[in-house]
């Protein structure tokens, strides 16, 4: 696990906001068991209670949950999975909209053009992680 | 808790601190923060008692320093205090004559976590492990605060590394620390309080996160506003 963490947003949701990435992609499988927060914590060389304050919201936004005294869990709650992964897809299609809308480029133009360099660019990202 | 109250310190007719409050909490980061000779080193001497204060006083869980509260707080100033003839295990051993808290199942686990060899001299060892050296003296005590002193100065960047990961670790758990440093980047992921100082008083107390939070802002666009202002 590796995140680049940027210095003005709070941690924990910058914390929050990797793990749904991994569960909306299924890097994170329902069920998976996740590290302690003190290993969270030396994994990303966080503070121990930045890493405790994201665990427990992700807990009551029911993201992960724990069983009596068990390593906590990624949910298996289909529904929230969805969710999940809706609320990122609109995220990123919003911005998007804002950026293509702030230089006044036409639905149509921008649609052809996702659709043109859509395939191309996945393979340029993957490129960049090798 | 760790608590300054209204701590001034002269040097001469110099005023080093004039009027510092602050708190640092158990399982909590405290940053100081500010640039050379604005008295960082200074706090943390009166803290431990080292050095006479003018006026103020400082309260550990509610009570005033005393030779007890030793085996409660330690001390690891920036340079290592220990003879440089001294093999890092003497040195071990010389801390577990004067310390009832000293725990060595720790300082060798330390050993293993910083890869120090406990035979060297402490004379022949590079200045980042001089600095481990000097931590694993501090930490495998069993005390509930820790004080360090600029623990990243003079320091290579994987010592750095692995001196950043005493914070995450069990090492530092549930302890308070109060940490000292000019050099804020290493280490605005990890803390949880920072105290801001300048002209030998605080100028802002904060919890890192709710600024971030509530305000957008890093620890350094805090420093600038207060330094800049």
């Amino acid at each position: 696990m590796n995140i680049k963490f940027n210095n003005r947003d709070p941690v924990y949701i910058q914390v929050i906001r990797h793990f749904k990435e991994q569960i909306a992609t299924g890097r994170f499988e329902p069920g998976q068991e996740i590290p302690s927060r003190r290993e969270l914590a030396n994994q990303l060389k966080i503070n121990p209670n930045t890493a405790q304050r994201a665990y427990k919201e992700m807990e009551e936004q029911g993201l992960i949950y724990t069983e009596g005294n068990l390593p906590s869990r990624i949910t298996k709650d289909a529904s929230i999975i969805k969710a999940v992964r809706e609320e990122l897809i609109l995220e990123a299609v919003n911005s998007f909209i804002a950026s293509v809308q702030s230089i006044n480029v036409p639905l149509d133009e921008a649609l052809q053009l996702v659709k043109n360099n859509y395939e191309n660019f996945t393979v340029e990202q993957e490129d960049i992680h090798d | 808790m760790i608590e300054i109250n209204g701590m001034v310190k002269r040097f001469g007719r110099k005023t080093i601190l004039n009027g510092v409050s602050f708190t640092a909490n158990k399982g909590e980061i405290t940053c100081l923060i500010g640039i050379n000779g604005v008295g960082k080193t200074t706090i943390l001497n009166a803290i431990m008692n080292l050095t006479p204060i003018n006026s103020g006083e400082v309260l550990i869980d509610g009570q005033n320093i005393d030779k007890g509260s030793y085996e409660k707080v330690a001390f690891i100033p920036d340079a290592i205090t220990m003879l440089p003839s001294m093999k890092i295990e003497e040195a071990m051993e010389f801390m577990k004559d004067y310390y009832d808290c000293w725990n060595q199942k720790r300082a060798d686990e330390m050993l293993d976590f910083f890869k120090l060899n406990r035979t060297d001299r402490i004379a022949t060892l590079s200045k980042g492990n001089t600095a481990k050296v000097n931590m694993l003296l501090g930490l495998a005590l069993d005390v509930d605060y820790l004080l360090m002193d600029e623990p990243f100065s003079g320091v290579d960047i994987f010592s750095r590394e692995q001196i950043t990961n005493v914070f995450t670790s069990h090492l530092v758990e549930d302890r308070g620390v109060i940490i000292t440093t000019h050099e804020i980047n290493d280490i605005e992921h990890l803390i949880d309080k920072a105290v801001i100082l300048n002209d030998g008083i605080v100028l802002r107390e904060f919890n890192a996160e709710e600024v971030r939070e509530n305000e957008g802002k890093s620890i350094i666009d805090v420093m600038r506003e207060v330094y800049q202002a």
